[in-house]
This record gives structure tokens, C-alpha cells and sequence, in this order.
């Protein structure tokens, strides 16, 4: 008989600080701010006056796949101004959702809880915050009465939009982020796992078989190189639709 | 695997779960040989040499140092971005399509320019290409003027020929019917001299003679 | 003998759990499986219909499913939060 022994999942959390409170997760998101930090300064120096090549290609390329593909149909031009904003998100989750993947470092900081709840928790401040700077109280009115609602629904309408609105938004960033980037690297782990005690397992008949979800195992890691772009795309996405949408309710 | 220690204390029955060292999957792991204790015990007894476990993070729950630094990096990174990183390479992009724009402009000037040149050109070339046209006409009018002046010169000298070769054939003709007239008449006048043996008189025998040569050729 | 009940029930507590995480997820996975399904394929068919407005249909389309997915995601939550 097969002896897989799964861990709990809080084991393959497990990292042991590297100095007192200086974890793995914490090497990663400092990383990711530093790789973009020097990815950015790279990219600056570089010779703007001609065709961009190279690291600074990538930095323009992610500059108008920010403003061209997350700002533009979300908020319209008026929005460029978030673009340093949504960029250093897109580009921080990106970063932190790639060592997933990445050989030996195998973890994405984002597959914890904190990091996505505090750049949700950012996202809620600061479309809070645009709501009320551009239209004043009237944000708290036309967030939680819409119009065009007859007066008595009321009742029932805007406890449902104060909890979408104003609950349900950051908690559901910050859970679906998390979650995903969690739920990949659990599907890697089980995988790893089986493939290592198939082989290892001491029957020379499974060694075979343990092909199989090592093919699976490669397959998934390139499925989360896309999941790693598409949670990055759709957090920064959702904050330019909240933010977009307190700048201006009638969108 | 874990072994289970159960001690009675005060309160009732308590179970310390202790993994041992050297159990297979565990030895990867750090925290071999420490106790875990379930959710609501409260051991009063500790085990002999043995630390409570670190059972590693909640996997939901956040922790605070790694959301503390993950809040330094991401507002560092951020700031970074919005006051130094992000301009500068806005700056140069916008230079860099300010110079694309500029040189696009002047290229379209340029082309406006080349495409006037060229239709000056084109209507200079007309020009010459009309003026050559005239001119091939009024050459081709001189010289058909000439050629029918000189066409009607060469019919006009073809028929004075013609009218003088006719006029000569006509007068050798004449001469040659007078005198074969002639001759014919001295052989008549002969020939009644020798029959009659008087010369005939020559008029009435040129007259017969005339008379039977038409009707000869008459005949 | 005692302690071996209480190891046993603390064994059925664990199984029963585990086999209630795995319900929870299976359950709340199904309705944005077909949520989803249900999104992708009308998009795919909105631009096929309409080519030049590719690029709203897709953005529109992963927001749909950014909002579909969260709730497979809060029952993946709930399965985790079950299972330990």
C-alpha cells in the first residue's frame, strides 16, 4: 500500500525566521519591492530617445498595459493620474506571486494572508477616500441610496450595498488573492508529493507511474504562471473599477 | 506519527500528543520532538524535556510581522514609484513620442513639399510634352503641305508629258499618214500615168486618195 | 481504556471534519463552475459576433469572473478553515 502522508496544510506555511520576525514571506516581499524598484530605475536610465530594448521594454510594456488595458476601459482618461499607484500594485502582487513557482524558492508571498489583506485594506482606504474628496457626503448617498430605487426598498437596498460596498469589497480582494495563490501552491505541494512517493515509494512497479503527476506537476507550474499574471491583472483591475467608481458614480 | 501521553491531572483526563524523533515525515520538519497540544487543553503537567510545539502559522489568519513588512516594502515601492521611478520614465517616454510626433510631422511636411515638387514637375513636363506635341504637328503640317505642293508639281509634270508624248505621237502620226498619203498618191498618179499615159491631176488624186484613207481607217 | 475513547473521538472529530471541508468545497464550487462556464462561453460568442470589441468583452469578462470565482474561493476558504 501507498503510504502518502500529506501535511497539514500549516506545515507547508512553515518558514522559520531568518532573524526574529524576518520570515520567507518577508524575503519576498522585500525582493519584490527591490527587483521592481531596480527593474524601474533600470528601465530609467536607460536611453529613452530610442526604440526601447530590453529591461526597459519591459517597463514601458507594463506601463501601457496598465494605462492602456486597466486604466482605459475602467476609469477613462481621467484616471491616468492612478497610474504609479496601480503600477507599483500590479507590479508588487506580480513579483510576490512569482517565487510560486520560481525553482527552490517554491512560495508565493501573496499564498498568506497578510500581504493582500493590507493591499486591500489600502485599496478600501484610498477609494474611500476618493469618494469622499470628489464628492463629499454626497459619496455616502449615492453609495448607499442608489438612485432611481422606489423610497421604500431603501429598507432593503442599502444595508445590501453598505455590505457589498463597503465589507464585502476588501474581503473579497483580499480572499480571492490569497486564496488563489494558496489553492496553486496546495495543487503544487500534492502533487510534489505524490510524484516523490511514487518514485521513492520502494516499488519498482509505480516508478513508472509516477510520471504522471510529475507531467501534471509541470503542467500545473506553468498554469500558475498565468494564475500569477491574471490575480495580479485582476486585483489592480478591481481597485481602478473601485476607485473609478467612487471618482465618479454614475459609471 | 504522533504518541499520544495521557496524564491525569486536576481536571480531568489530559492528552499530550508528542511526536517522537526519528519518525518517518518527521524528520524534515523542525519541530520533532515537542508537544502538541489540542485546542482548549491546558496541560499541568509538562513532559520532561519537551517544548510546546510551534504547530506552524494559521494558514488563515494574518501575521503580523509578515503584513508589517510586506506594508514597508509595498508603501517604500509605491512612493519610490510615484515620486522618482514612474515620472522619469514617463518623462522620457513622453519625450521619446513628443520626438516620434515631431519627426512624424516633419516627415509629412517633407512629403507635402516632395509631392509639390513633384507636381511642378509634372506640370513642366506637360508643358514641354504640349510644346513638343505643337511642334511635331507643325512639322507634320509643313511637311504634308510640302508633299502635296510637290505631289501636284510631279502629276503636273507627269501630265505635261503626258499631253507633249501624246502631241508628238499625234504629229508622227499626222506625218506618217501624209506620207503615206503622199506616197500613195505618186504611186496612184504613177500608176494612172502608166495606165492612161496623161498625168491625172494631182489634186482630185490626193482628194481620192484622202477619201479612201479615211474611210480605211474609218473601216 | 478512557483515554484510548477520548483518542477515538478526537480520530472521528478529525475524519469528520476532513470529510466535511472536502463536502464544503465540492458544494461551493459547483454554482461558479457553471457561473463561469456560463460567463465564458457568452463572451467567446460576443466576440465572435463582434471582433473590434474584443478588448471590452474580455475586460468585462474577467471581472465577471473575478466576481463569480471569489465565491469557489470563500468556500475554498471554508475548507480550509473546517479541515484544520
Amino acid at each position: 500500500m501507498l503510504a502518502l502522508e500529506f501535511p497539514p496544510i500549516n506545515e507547508i506555511l512553515r518558514w522559520q525566521d531568518v532573524f526574529p520576525s524576518f520570515n520567507k514571506i518577508a524575503i519576498i516581499a522585500v525582493a519584490a519591492a527591490l527587483i521592481g524598484t531596480l527593474i524601474f530605475l533600470i528601465a530609467g536610465n536607460a536611453d529613452g530617445s530610442k526604440a526601447p530594448r530590453g529591461v526597459r521594454n519591459l517597463a514601458e510594456a507594463i506601463v501601457e498595459f496598465i494605462e492602456g488595458q486597466i486604466i482605459m476601459p475602467t476609469m477613462g482618461r481621467d484616471g491616468l493620474g492612478w497610474t504609479p499607484f496601480l503600477l507599483s500594485i500590479f507590479s508588487f502582487i506580480y513579483l510576490c506571486n512569482v517565487p510560486g513557482i520560481i525553482p527552490i524558492i517554491q512560495m508565493p508571498a501573496t499564498a498568506r494572508m497578510a500581504i493582500p489583506l493590507f493591499l486591500s485594506l489600502l485599496v478600501w482606504i484610498v477609494f474611500i477616500g476618493v469618494g469622499f474628496k470628489h464628492q463629499g457626503l454626497g459619496y455616502l448617498k449615492s453609495s448607499l441610496f442608489p438612485p432611481g430605487v422606489p423610497a421604500a426598498l431603501y429598507i432593503l437596498v442599502t444595508p445590501i450595498e453598505f455590505i457589498s460596498t463597503f465589507l464585502v469589497r476588501p474581503f473579497s480582494l483580499t480572499v480571492r488573492l490569497f486564496a488563489n495563490m494558496l489553492a496553486g501552491h496546495i495543487l503544487l505541494v500534492t502533487f510534489a508529493l505524490l510524484t516523490e512517493s511514487l518514485v521513492q515509494g520502494g516499488n519498482i512497479a509505480l516508478v513508472p507511474v509516477g510520471i504522471l503527476p510529475f507531467f501534471m506537476l509541470v503542467f500545473l507550474t506553468a498554469f500558475e504562471v498565468l494564475v500569477a499574471f491574471l490575480q495580479a491583472y485582476i486585483f489592480t483591475i478591481l481597485a481602478a473599477v473601485y476607485i473609478g467608481g467612487a471618482a465618479h458614480p454614475e459609471h | 506519527m504522533l504518541r499520544a501521553v495521557v496524564t491525569y491531572g486536576s481536571q480531568g483526563p489530559e492528552v499530550l500528543l508528542v511526536a517522537a524523533e526519528g519518525e518517518e515525515g518527521y524528520s524534515e520538519y523542525t519541530f520533532a520532538d515537542c508537544a502538541i497540544i489540542p485546542d482548549g487543553e491546558s496541560p499541568s503537567t509538562k513532559i520532561e524535556g519537551l517544548e510546546e510545539c510551534d504547530e506552524g502559522p494559521s494558514p488563515i489568519m494574518p501575521e503580523a510581522k509578515e503584513f508589517f513588512w510586506g506594508a514597508g516594502s509595498f508603501v517604500l515601492f509605491a512612493l519610490l514609484m510615484r515620486f522618482f521611478l514612474y515620472p522619469r520614465l514617463r518623462r522620457s517616454m513622453d519625450a521619446r513620442e513628443a520626438a516620434i510626433q515631431e519627426a512624424h510631422a516633419s516627415a509629412e511636411a517633407e512629403r507635402d513639399a516632395a509631392k509639390g515638387e513633384v507636381s511642378a514637375y509634372e506640370s513642366a513636363l506637360a508643358e514641354v510634352r504640349a510644346e513638343a506635341a505643337a511642334r511635331i504637328d507643325a512639322a507634320r503640317a509643313t511637311v504634308e503641305a510640302e508633299r502635296t505642293t510637290r505631289l501636284a508639281e510631279a502629276n503636273e509634270a507627269i501630265s505635261a508629258r503626258r499631253a507633249a508624248a501624246v502631241a508628238d505621237v499625234d504629229a508622227a502620226h499626222d506625218a506618217a499618214r501624209a506620207q503615206v498619203g503622199t506616197a500613195v498618191a505618186t504611186v496612184a498618179s504613177r500608176a494612172v500615168e502608166l495606165a492612161t499615159g496623161r498625168a491625172p491631176d494631182p489634186n482630185s488624186v490626193s482628194r481620192v486618195v484622202d477619201e479612201l484613207m479615211n474611210s480605211g481607217v474609218a473601216q | 481504556m478512557e483515554a484510548f475513547t477520548i483518542l477515538a473521538q478526537e480520530a472521528d472529530k478529525a475524519a469528520a471534519a476532513a470529510s466535511s471541508a472536502g463536502f464544503a468545497y465540492g458544494l461551493a464550487a459547483i454554482g461558479p463552475g457553471i457561473g463561469i462556464g456560463y460567463l465564458v462561453g457568452k463572451s467567446v460568442e460576443a466576440m465572435a459576433r463582434q471582433p473590434e470589441a474584443a478588448g471590452m468583452v474580455r475586460t468585462t469578462m474577467f471581472l465577471g469572473i473575478a466576481f463569480t470565482e471569489a465565491l469557489a474561493l470563500i468556500g475554498f476558504v471554508v475548507f480550509i478553515l473546517i479541515g484544520l
